[in-house]
């Protein structure tokens, strides 16, 4: 089908007359703003075919406000070979024409022919709704509803299937799926939908099961019924036999017979005891005698043992005297021993207060000697200190006047040497004899004098000569030297010597002095630490303790000659002592306890000396052996009587053992226990008839056997009915399955085409994947690699594509079986990515070689690769040739 | 020259399993309606007495009112009656007898053989030895004693016991309780009267057994008869003769159907029978889709007809012509299920696959008439 030509008029915003015409077979672009009108014109193509011309309900296609318009559509297409032309009007006026090549139709008539093309159903009332679109349901694409693929399958199934089968050839069966439809609402008047009995069929066999258990339980009931008629056969049986032997009576005649034996038994087992009596007493008196015998026989027996008693204690006295002697001897040695070791304690002991003694006289003596020698130096040393000290008083000097002394000299020599610097010489070379007097002073010979003061020179002849030093200092000079002179003079009269050398002579010799006095004191001291009276102290109470020690050896006993030699020490010979010690006092101890035995042991034998005595004067006694020889005779006729009556016992004991007296007292027993028993178990016999019969009486009226037979034709029945539903519900299981199976074979075999080109598209846009179609020719499983799921589960955008690549399947089906197809696409694929998009293009750009595809859009740029080129709704509107309009009218 | 009635195996209280609840019902009353036919057949004929040889009652504990209605039914006939325990209703220690007794049901001159011995009928000129069964089931001969019996000078004697005769009856028939073959000699008897056996079959020259007089299973063994029993004198032979005692006649078929027109024998046969019939019947073999609703039309009217009539198709099977098939209008899928179906009835599950074939039939005739309509 190819549309050619579209135009609306009054139609919503389209009141004046719209026209889109040179539609291209294959991909047409039409794009436009929002409210452009695109999704007009998709209403408009929509109404043009699924709106009955002569519908009120089409309110929505009248122009807004305007109530008189009339909203036409015309419409140009190719199909089937034939030129179609469409003109339908609503509301205002209600018409439609149509015209196929030349042959023209009108109205309803009209309008089967389209919805015979292109394959839906008109609405019986009011707007067309989703389930009359049939096959442009599925082709035509509203905006935002592309991925809602299966409805519009469901809607267009019929002609789908149509579609198929002239493709495949097969016959889909007439009303096949009707049938299918009677055989499962059979099917499920027996079955729930999990296939389990439901309603009779389930009823039934619980019936069944109901009818069965009772009667089981009858059956339970009449065994047990049975039962108890077999047993009150058997009890009645009983019971008249037992009536007519009367066992009891044979068991009481047994049981006088058997007390009567027991009472003669009894008899004899009295006088069995009165003898057993008799015999217990000789026995005992037998008994007594005996002991009195023997007691008196064991006399003579005591007296050997008490003899044999003296015997071993005389001769463990004995023994023990025996070894008095050697502990005594032991003892005394040990006394020796210790003695001995005492003295050697001794002697040891002396020795060592002699070499002590020995060594204080030596030290004594050489400390004596040693102080007297200290003596006599100290004495020396004493003289040297005097001397040394006289000597120091002798040369006493002040060392600093000494020094002072000599700093004024060093200061004056100075002084004088500057003075005679500036000092006027005056040097003189006098003849001999010549004399001359300066200052009173003569002058002789050569010689050389300073002058420092005006000094007058009689130059004895020719009178005097004043000589007057020169010089500014001179005055000063003169005067420093004067004082010093006049201090050194003082000085060396203070010290009380002549001269410097002479101070530092004695300053020298009185050092010299004051060092001997040092040293020889020094020397004192390391003789007489204390001075001398304390040496002399000393070295009077040494020769004391010298003479004490002396007079303390002289009194000290000599050693032993000849032992001196052993040396032996004080501490061994304690030890040796010690052990003596010991020893003595085991020895001693020895001997006590010896002594203690000894005493014992002859206290015993005394004992047993006297105890034998006594023993046997009484056996001796005469008195005695007569009560023997009596006791003989008594013993002797005893054992006679004893015998006898010994023997009739025992005969009697075999006779009574012989009557069997607890086996008889058994017997007796049990007859009287059988009698019991037989008239017991014979009146219960009687009871449990009764009872019996009286429960006999009430079951055997509920006719148990009757009503089990009834029962059982009960179950029967039931089991009947049961089993004609079991084999309905067989026949409609199988019948439902094969119809099922065979449906299902052959829609898988009507699939595959529709399969084919749905695999043609989903390749191209998802490689490796596949959509499988279900028996409703939906596209149903998806699987991706490992990804499996349904359509529904994927994403918005790739439902989207599912569903618009679904629907050129369709199309390319519909179109193989002959069927006119045109594709509107609304705005589609708005939430596609790039990529998918890229794809969906080749997709639609591939499907266009099949079909006339019209893709409206507000996205002129999203479809720009297209390769057709858009077309502007806007500027068409501009340019709608009026004169036109008046041609399709 | 005295002349009795022997009948035997009432199994008074016996219910119809296998019959629908109102069919059961009315095939328990034609027992009771069986008793009355015998009293007024005894008195039609001029018995003696009647003796009833065993299993009176099915069992023991059968309800209180069908022991009344039992002895009730026997009123028309005032002369004595001897009845004698058999395997089902055996004189125990308690019984169905000792219950009828307790409970006075049982009229005067109905004489109860509930011990071995004699009944002395001296008015009537009987002695009727009687060798009740007083366990359920014996293995020794009961009819030993009979040989050993005295009875009075002049008396006929009359055996009456319960029992299969050795060696005679097919083995399936419970060997306890056995009976010599030669017990009417070996006991000096006029006449052995039996009972055990349902059917009527003579034994020997005096040895009968009479069958039960209304029949209650199909197999076909000529029941729904008593006997007249004419003894001329002591130590002559009896003259018996069979009288009908049934109201329904059971029919049992086994068919098997090949060609069409074994369909319309059966159904000419069945169409011939009496209407107080009970039929049972078992077709192999198999129909056309046609002869499956010929049938179905029959076995309707029969239902109504007969007392009762059951028919065992499951061996029986659905094979539509090409026409059938094309008349069905059966295309697509769905032909191929009804080809499927076909060839299915050669399996195991054949009548699964003959019942759904039926089924499918069925609902494409439907079909085919409204569209008709």
């Amino acid at each position: 089908m190819k549309l050619r030509r579209l135009q609306v008029e009054q139609l919503r915003q389209f009141r004046q007359p719209f026209v889109i015409d040179d539609l291209q077979p294959g991909l047409n672009l039409i794009h436009g703003p929002n409210e452009s009108g695109k999704s007009t014109l998709v209403r408009a193509i929509r109404a043009a075919f699924f709106e009955r011309y002569r519908t009120s309900s089409v309110d929505d296609l009248r122009p807004w406000g305007d109530s008189a318009a009339a909203p036409t559509i015309t419409l140009d297409f190719e199909a089937r070979q034939k030129s179609w032309h469409l003109v339908k009007s609503f509301l205002q006026r209600k018409r439609c024409d149509l015209t196929v090549d030349s042959t023209s139709y009108s109205e309803d008539e009209a309008e089967e022919k389209l919805s015979e093309l292109l394959g839906f159903q008109f609405s019986a009332k009011g707007v067309s709704k989703p389930e009359h679109w049939g096959v442009p349901g599925l082709l035509w694409v509203e905006q935002g509803t592309g991925q809602n693929i299966e409805q519009a399958v469901e809607h267009a199934g019929d002609h789908l299937k149509s579609a198929l089968n002239s493709l495949v050839g097969e016959v889909a069966s007439t009303g096949g799926d009707e049938l299918v439809e009677q055989v499962r609402a059979r099917w499920n008047e027996l079955f729930t939908p999990t296939g389990k009995p439901r309603g009779d069929y389930q009823k039934l066999e619980k019936e069944r099961q109901e009818h069965q258990q009772q009667i089981d339980e009858l059956q339970a009931r009449v065994q047990k019924y049975q039962e108890q008629v077999d047993r009150l056969g058997k009890l009645t049986q009983d019971y008249q036999r037992t009536q007519r032997e009367r066992p009891w009576e044979e068991a009481e005649r047994q049981l006088e017979q058997a007390r009567e034996r027991y009472r003669q038994v009894e008899k004899l087992e009295q006088l069995q005891a009165q003898e057993k009596e008799t015999l217990t007493h000789l026995q005992s008196s037998q008994q007594l005698l005996r002991q009195n015998q023997e007691q008196l026989e064991s006399l003579n027996t005591k007296l050997d043992v008490r003899k044999a008693e003296l015997n071993r204690s005389q001769r463990d006295l004995e023994q023990a005297e025996a070894q008095s002697p050697s502990i005594a001897s032991s003892v005394q040695q040990a006394k020796a021993a210790y003695e001995s070791a005492a003295r050697q304690v001794h002697q040891a002991r002396l020795g060592e207060t002699r070499s002590r003694l020995e060594r204080d006289l030596r030290r004594l003596d050489q400390q004596n000697q040693a102080l007297t020698a200290n003596v006599k130096k100290a004495r020396q040393y004493q003289q040297e200190v005097e001397h040394a000290r006289e000597q120091t008083r002798q040369n006493q000097i002040d060392a600093h006047a000494v020094k002072a002394l000599k700093e004024t000299e060093h200061h004056l020599k100075e002084a004088s040497i500057r003075s005679q610097a500036i000092a006027t010489r005056l040097t003189w070379q006098l003849e001999p004899g010549a004399e001359l007097a300066l200052d009173n002073e003569a002058l002789e010979g050569q010689g050389e004098k300073q002058l420092l003061e005006e000094a007058r020179l009689v130059v004895p002849g020719i009178g005097k000569l004043g000589i007057t030093p020169g010089g500014e200092d001179l005055a000063s000079t003169r005067r420093k030297l004067f004082t010093l002179e006049q201090n050194f003079s003082e000085q060396l009269q203070k010290l009380g010597v002549d001269s410097t050398q002479q101070a530092e002579r004695r300053l020298t010799a009185y050092e010299a002095a004051e060092r001997a006095l040092q040293h020889t004191r020094e020397l004192l001291k390391s003789v007489a630490p204390m001075g001398l009276d304390q040496l002399l102290v000393e070295q009077k109470e040494t020769q004391s303790q010298l003479l004490n020690a002396k007079t303390e050896l002289h009194d000290s006993p000599a050693p032993e000659p000849g032992r001196q030699h052993q040396a032996v020490d004080v501490g061994s010979a304690e030890a040796a002592r010690t052990r003596a010690e010991t020893r003595l006092a085991e020895a001693e101890a020895e001997e006590r306890k010896h002594q203690t035995e000894l005493l014992t042991r002859r206290q015993t034998r005394d004992n047993a000396e006297a105890e034998w005595r006594q023993l046997q004067d009484e056996v001796q006694n005469p008195e005695r052996q007569k009560q023997l020889q009596s006791l003989s005779k008594e013993l002797a006729q005893i054992q006679q009587k004893q015998t006898r009556l010994e023997a009739t016992v025992q005969a009697r004991e075999q006779e009574i053992k012989h009557a069997h007296p607890a086996i008889l007292k058994q017997d007796i027993e049990r007859y009287q226990r059988s009698i019991s028993n037989l008239r017991q178990s014979q009146e219960e016999r009687q009871r449990e008839l009764r009872d019996i019969q009286v429960r006999l009486e009430a079951w055997g009226a509920e006719g148990l056997e009757e009503q089990l037979s009834n029962k059982t034709a009960e179950l029967e029945q039931c089991s009947r009915r049961y089993q004609e539903l079991h084999r309905r519900a067989q026949a409609l299981d199988l019948l439902l399955n094969l119809l099922t199976e065979k449906r299902q074979a052959l829609t898988r075999r009507l699939q595959a085409p529709l399969q084919k080109h749905l695999d043609h598209y989903v390749s191209l846009l998802f490689p490796q994947a596949t959509l499988e179609v279900d028996e409703h020719l939906r596209p149903g499983t998806f699987t991706r690699g490992t990804e499996l799921g349904k359509i529904a589960e994927l994403s918005f955008g790739a439902r989207e594509q599912m569903g618009l690549i679904s629907r050129l399947a369709y199309a390319d089906l519909l179109r193989e079986a002959g069927r006119p197809t045109l594709v509107i696409l609304d705005d589609t694929l708005v939430h596609s990515d790039t990529d998918r998009l890229d794809d969906m293009k080749r997709i639609l750009f591939d499907a266009a070689n099949r079909h006339q595809i019209l893709l409206f859009t507000c996205h002129p740029e999203n479809w720009s690769d297209l390769g057709v080129p858009p077309r502007d709704i806007q500027a068409m509107k501009e340019q709608v040739p009026r004169p036109l309009q008046k041609t399709y009218r | 020259m005295p002349k009795f009635l022997h009948t035997a195996d009432w199994q008074m209280g016996r219910a119809f399993s296998r019959f629908e609840t109102e069919d059961g019902a009315a095939l328990v009353e034609a027992r009771f309606e069986s008793i009355e036919r015998i009293a007024r057949l005894a008195n039609e004929h001029r018995c003696d007495a009647i003796l009833v040889a065993g299993d009176v009652f099915d069992a023991q504990t059968v309800a209180d009112r069908t022991i009344r209605r039992v002895f009730n039914a026997t009123k028309e006939f005032t002369g004595p009656w001897v009845m004698l325990p058999g395997n089902h209703d055996a004189a125990l220690a308690e019984s169905v007898w000792t219950r009828a007794k307790r409970l006075g049901a049982v009229p005067g001159n109905v004489h109860l053989a509930l011990e071995p011995g004699t009944v002395n009928l001296e008015p009537q000129g009987l002695a009727i030895l009687c060798a009740p069964l007083t366990q359920r089931n014996t293995y020794i001969d009961l009819t030993e004693s009979l040989n050993t019996w005295e009875t009075a000078e002049g008396l006929v004697r009359v055996g009456l016991a319960h029992g299969s005769v050795q060696g005679l009856l097919p083995d399936e028939i419970d060997s306890a309780n056995p009976i010599s073959p030669n017990r009417a000699e070996t006991a000096r008897l006029d006449y052995l009267a039996l009972g055990d056996w349902h059917g009527t079959r003579q034994i020997d020259e005096r040895t009968w057994y009479s069958g039960t007089p209304e029949p209650e299973r199909f197999r076909n063994n000529d029941a729904g008869y008593a006997l007249i029993v004419n003894v001329p004198g002591r130590g002559e032979p009896p003259d018996i003769t069979a009288v009908e005692t049934a109201r329904y006649q059971w029919h049992q078929w086994r068919e098997i159907l090949a060609v069409e027109s074994d369909l319309d024998q059966l159904l000419e046969r069945l169409q011939a029978l009496p209407e107080p019939s009970v039929v049972d019947l078992r077709l192999e073999g198999s129909v056309t889709l046609a002869g499956e609703e010929k049938l179905i039309n029959a076995l309707s009217v029969a239902e109504a007809r007969f007392r009762s009539i059951r028919c065992d198709r499951s061996g029986l099977q659905l094979e539509p012509t090409d026409d059938d098939i094309a008349a069905l209008k059966a295309d697509g899928y769905v032909g191929e299920v009804i080809e499927d179906l076909r060839a299915r009835q050669q399996d195991d599950n054949a009548e699964a696959a003959r019942d759904a074939l039926a089924i499918l039939a069925g609902l494409l005739k439907d079909r085919k008439q409204e569209v008709s309509e």
